[in-house]
């Protein structure tokens, strides 16, 4: 039953009608599920709707979804948009658009195995010999890429509008590395969480059949010998627009994400560098573009590839999904003979029509064209020709004329497809519900008894009204595709699988994900560092400044210049006295200026980085601190523009939001090689960032007043002060301090607890060079452990005939040196990936349009 | 004629190479009026496995990989070749179909069609303009015989141009060489596929070697002999039709034919990629040695 306010939110959103909408069917009667939707939205209210859709928003942020933009304003990392009202189609409708995705599917199959095999469709004129020979998704080394099984075309995607008879048609296809399924998944989850009961009183299809599909087919792809196949993800990496996606969904599915040169081919097999050594990879699911997969036998300039991989997989080693060559029907001149190539290949006519489209190649196809320019748009055949659709209608005269001219001089370089007339569907557009009109991607994967389509699928809609941008590279957003029905046809789906990552709990981690997590650890080590000891150093400023006293007194410049060491930022406060008298523009500096290696913006922004390409490490709860922290990084690069007191909040609260990362690490993750790394980069820092401070505050002695300020500021940046104070209460001594930052193993921040929890970690990463008990690294750690807690604290404080505290200095310098060697130790043994070689200017991009 | 064929290649490296993958296209080809009788190939160091493959256009390759450190990589490839004598010489003529005929034919004959059309297209290291037509419009013309339009191109490249090593290389564009005038003979063959391309004909780049004849009453030396390169021009009604634009002549008893492609990328000799920061130096030796 539905309310009146009901009728009258319906009946506003049809008033605003233009065009064919999702909500009437073709006799311009209302659904019964938009019907029901509208009914449940009403009773939600708009002003509550608002307020998920601000939810949906931030809980999109908060887990990180993102699609890529290159050259966009906002750079990298744009957040994924949701409308909050989902896009249905009743079941019955889907049946038939199922049969017709399903007939699609096996046809790109037929053809892609003729392509590269026997060429019929060309020998009997099916198709002209343009399509092939022409086509630059046709790759001549994939003539014996096969993979195993009756199916080369292992995942596809269609993409669909409402043609003018109401029915959905096809208008592209995605065949080398279809994306945006994960996007379909996480808007899912979304949607479930935050709108849960819009689904009210109808029974939505589940997408997780799907995803296990894929899981299926991939085992059965993997070696049968194996019992726990090795499953590589691989991604071109951060860079990508969808790398989100890519992390997502390996994670999801339980496989390793990788980057090409995570990968090597050696002996005919495809291995994967971890820092346990070579681990062979039985399948490759693919997000890199056909032509970037081997730089050997493809693109001679791609990084992203991994050389030899084509010979792996002729050799039967590696399988690859989908197999490198299947982009060739990508081409859009395919569209204009599906209805030839169907009747040539199964007998039958095409289920689900596609867009018109004439390939301008032949004589009278070209005419037509030319004659009805107006109505059509005009696209090359090759997809990556950087060439932008034209729609006929919107061109002058002489651009008409100058188009026309330039298909005439290379008619079979062009198609002509007939402009969609498309639907409109309901939106949330600026709290009110509009029309908008949408297109939608469908998914599907192979199996053994043919193709299974995603009961649902990607839906994208225009943000401009009355126009059709849905690209996601030009803006636009997406919505849930809900399959509705009145009953449920099928029990209960799991949401969660029950392979998650536990799969591949054997593989270890690679050597790209490891070095990242140990820079992931000192980075964000670093960075605390920093902030911990400028926020001392401020707080010594600002009780100078209520104080009075006109030149700055020594231990302020101390403090100052130990500043510059902690962070590195050379020369900095040791230039001379100018900066040390008006130390706040150098501050600022050192916190906001992102360019200067060392800075606290710096280090974030490395830290950012470090954390991004090891995005699928983490659990959401990390993930939400990372959102805060890099909220606090852009605060803090305008932070000329703030006060004293702003200033020491934002640092404040970015350093909490640093801490609470590493609670959350020390809670939470798993004790594994990952985690070993990410605490032994931290351990590393800071022993080294401690080191600093104690040698440039302690390295020369000074008069006790001095040195009683530099006493209580080096406590406080071990986390001791009240430790100190509760034994020896006010009694400021060196020889005390030293004691205690150097030799109490209860205190977390003295070195010889640092020392001790690092050569921990360091016996429990995985030995590579057997017949050893102690690794390098081990040994390295064991001797700076043993000569600081075998050092004489009286020696150490004693001062030299030049005032200097020779042997504290040295001692410090020697566990500095020893933990450098660590870390290249660790380098060496774990991360290092040799470069390939390359003689070529820097690449494109490979890119991952959704 | 009978050959003996030795083609030594070595790579000398100045960081210790950990990790290399190679492709090998040096297998001369078996064809009616070619019969490679045997052929081996020994690299070194020592790969676990060497794979030999038939790739898209017929020739053979061979992939290997290496994956212990070295400073040193040689290939050493050998065969006997026979070449069986052909009609040769300046007055043969294999076809007299007329230029505008033979790009009729290309296009409106389906078979023909399909076998040539992508000789007849763009390719990586074939582009042509208005300019690249312009150099050879001279020598084309669609009532003569294309066998003879075609020669006259060669002989026009052979006279305008001079053979200089080094002043290219693998990847200098057509336009320089016919800026300079200069070039080896990969470029000279080029620059004719580009031409011929360039007024709808279908010419395919043809990779192998030519027996050099050391000047009169003088022994031969040992690595004089070079790999060489050429074309083959489509004419209906003949088949494909080899000319050597370099040298113009009629390839014959002494070109050896190893592979032939779209254009040098099809068929490199040799191509690797290499896991190293270092530079590299190479050298090749070749002999062509009548048996």
């Amino acid at each position: 039953m539905l309310t009146e306010a009901s009728v009258n939110l319906l009946q506003s959103y049809q008033a605003g009608l233009k065009s064919y909408d999702e909500v009437l069917d073709i006799n311009g009667k209302l659904k019964p599920h938009w019907q029901a939707l509208f009914a449940t939205l009403e009773k939600l209210g708009i002003e509550e709707l608002k307020n998920r859709n601000a939810e949906i928003i931030s809980k999109l942020r908060e887990n990180g979804v993102t699609y890529n933009v290159y050259g966009s304003p906002d750079g990298m990392n744009r957040p994924w948009q949701l409308d909050p009202i989902p896009f249905l189609i009743e079941q019955k409708e889907w049946n038939g658009i199922a049969k017709g995705l399903q007939q699609r599917a096996v046809l790109m199959d037929l053809i892609l195995k003729d392509l590269y095999g026997p060429r019929n469709l060309v020998r009997d004129a099916v198709i002209p010999a343009e399509l092939v020979f022409e086509n630059t998704g046709f790759f001549r080394p994939c003539i014996d890429i096969k993979v195993p099984g009756p199916r080369q075309l292992t995942l596809f995607a269609a993409d669909m509008a409402r043609g003018p008879d109401g029915q959905m048609w096809i208008v592209d296809n995605r065949t080398q590395a279809p994306s945006g399924s994960g996007y379909t998944l996480e808007n899912r989850i979304v949607m479930s969480k935050l709108l849960p009961e819009l689904a009210d009183g109808m029974y939505v299809s589940k997408l997780s059949p799907f995803f296990n599909s894929i899981q299926n087919t991939v085992q059965k792809l993997a070696d049968k010998s194996r019992e726990a196949p090795n499953i590589v993800y691989l991604t071109p990496g951060p860079g990508n627009e969808a790398y989100f996606e890519h992390a997502y969904l390996a994670s999801y599915l339980g496989y390793t994400l990788a980057q090409g040169d995570d990968l090597l081919v050696r002996n005919g097999s495809v291995w994967l560098k971890s820092i346990d050594g070579l681990q062979k990879v039985d399948v490759i699911v693919r997000r890199v573009d056909d032509d970037w997969c081997d730089p050997l036998e493809l693109r001679e300039d791609s990084r992203l590839g991994v050389p030899g991989l084509l010979q792996a997989i002729r050799l039967g080693n590696v399988q690859v999904m989908n197999p490198p060559g299947s982009g060739v029907l990508e081409n859009h001149a395919f569209l204009a003979f599906m209805e030839n190539i169907c009747q040539y290949f199964l007998g039958e006519k095409l289920v689900m029509p596609n867009v018109a489209t004439w390939w301008c190649g032949h004589q009278k196809e070209l005419a037509y064209v030319m004659e009805h320019i107006d109505e059509l748009i005009i696209k090359k055949a090759n997809r990556k020709s950087k060439f932008a659709s034209i729609y006929g209608r919107t061109l002058s005269n002489a651009q008409k004329a100058d188009l026309k001219a330039m298909i005439a001089q290379r008619p079979h370089d062009f198609i002509a497809q007939q402009e969609v007339s498309l639907s409109t569907t309901p939106s949330l557009i600026n709290g009110a519900i509009e029309p908008r009109y949408a297109a939608l991607r469908a998914f599907m994967v192979a199996n053994e008894s043919g193709y299974h389509v995603m009961h649902g699928g990607l839906t994208r809609s225009s943000a401009v009204k009355d126009r059709f941008v849905i690209s996601n590279q030009q803006g636009g957003f997406s919505k849930d595709t809900w399959i509705v029905s009145d009953k449920t046809e099928e029990p209960q789906e799991r949401i969660v699988l029950n392979t998650p990552a536990a799969v591949n709990k054997h593989i270890s981690l690679p050597s790209r994900s490891a070095e990242n997590l140990f820079w992931v650890g000192r980075y964000c080590e670093r960075t605390m560092a920093v902030i911990k000891f400028m926020t001392i150093t401020i707080n010594v400023l600002n009780l100078d400044r209520n104080f009075g006293g006109s030149a700055k007194q020594e231990h302020i410049k101390v403090l100052l210049q130990s500043l510059t060491h902690v962070s590195a930022t050379y020369p900095g406060f040791l230039d001379g006295d100018e900066k040390l008298n008006d130390p706040y523009k150098e501050i600022i500096g050192l916190i906001s200026d992102n360019s200067r290696p060392g800075t606290v913006a710096s280090n974030i922004g490395s830290f950012l980085n470090a954390v991004g390409a090891v995005r699928n490490q983490w659990e959401l709860e990390i993930w939400r601190i990372v959102d805060l922290i890099d909220n606090g990084y852009h605060e803090i690069r305008n932070a000329s523009h703030m006060n004293s007191t702003n200033i020491q909040r934002t640092l404040d609260g970015l350093f909490n939001n640093m801490f609470t990362f590493l609670g959350v690490i020390a809670e939470s993750m798993p004790r594994d090689n990952s985690y070993l790394l990410l605490e032994t980069g931290k351990l590393i820092e800071r022993i080294l960032s401690r080191i600093s401070v104690i040698q440039s505050n302690f390295g020369v002695g000074r008069n006790a007043a001095v040195e009683n300020e530099l006493i209580e500021a080096t406590l406080i940046n071990h986390h001791m002060l009240v430790n100190y104070r509760q034994i020896y209460k006010s009694h400021l001594s060196v020889e005390a301090m030293l004691d205690m930052i150097l030799l109490e193993t209860r205190l977390p921040y003295s070195l010889a607890y640092m020392l001790d929890e690092l050569g921990k970690n360091l016996a429990d990463l995985p030995a590579i060079t057997r017949g050893e008990r102690l690794n390098e690294a081990e040994k390295l750690a064991l001797k700076a452990s043993t000569l600081v807690k075998l050092s004489n604290i009286q020696d150490l404080t004693r001062c030299n005939a030049a005032e200097e505290r020779e042997e504290l200095f040295n001692l410090l310098a020697e566990v500095a040196r020893l933990l450098s060697s660590v870390s290249i130790y660790l380098t060496n043994q774990y991360f290092s990936h040799t470069l390939i070689h390359h003689s070529f200017e820097p690449m494109d991009y490979d890119t991952d349009e959704v | 004629m009978k050959y003996k064929l030795i083609h030594k290649t070595e790579y000398k490296y100045a960081e210790a190479v950990n990790n290399y993958h190679s492709l090998v296209c040096l297998t001369p080809r078996t064809l009616p009026d070619q019969l490679c009788q045997d052929f081996s190939i020994k690299i070194t160091p020592e790969p676990a496995e060497i794979s030999e493959r038939v790739d898209f256009y017929g020739n053979t390759t061979h992939y290997f990989s290496l994956h212990s450190p070295h400073k040193t990589l040689t290939v050493l490839t050998t065969a006997i070749v026979e070449r069986l004598t052909e009609q040769t010489g300046s007055l043969f003529i294999p076809s007299s179909v007329t230029s505008g005929e033979a790009r009729e034919r290309l296009t409106t004959d389906r078979a023909t069609k399909i076998a040539v059309l992508e000789y007849t297209l763009p390719s990586p290291q074939v582009k042509w303009d208005s300019e690249i037509q312009a150099f050879a419009a001279d020598c084309f013309d669609d009532k003569a015989p294309l066998y003879e339009c075609v020669a006259k191109l060669c002989k026009k490249i052979y006279t305008e141009f001079k053979f200089m090593p080094d002043f290219t290389t693998v990847n200098t564009p057509i336009k320089e060489v016919l800026a300079a005038k200069r070039g080896v003979c990969q470029d000279f063959s080029h620059l004719a596929i580009a031409c011929i391309r360039s007024f709808g004909f279908a010419a395919r780049y043809v990779s192998g070697y030519l027996e050099t004849l050391p000047p009169p009453g003088k022994p031969k030396l040992q690595g004089s002999d070079a790999s060489h390169a050429w074309i083959s021009v489509f004419i209906p009604d003949y088949g494909w039709c080899d000319f050597d634009p370099t040298n113009n002549v009629v390839p014959g008893e002494r070109h050896i034919v190893t592979a032939w492609g779209r254009d040098y990328s099809d068929v490199p000799p040799l191509k690797g990629i290499i896991f190293s920061y270092g530079k590299h130096t190479l050298s090749v030796e070749v002999d062509v040695i009548p048996l």
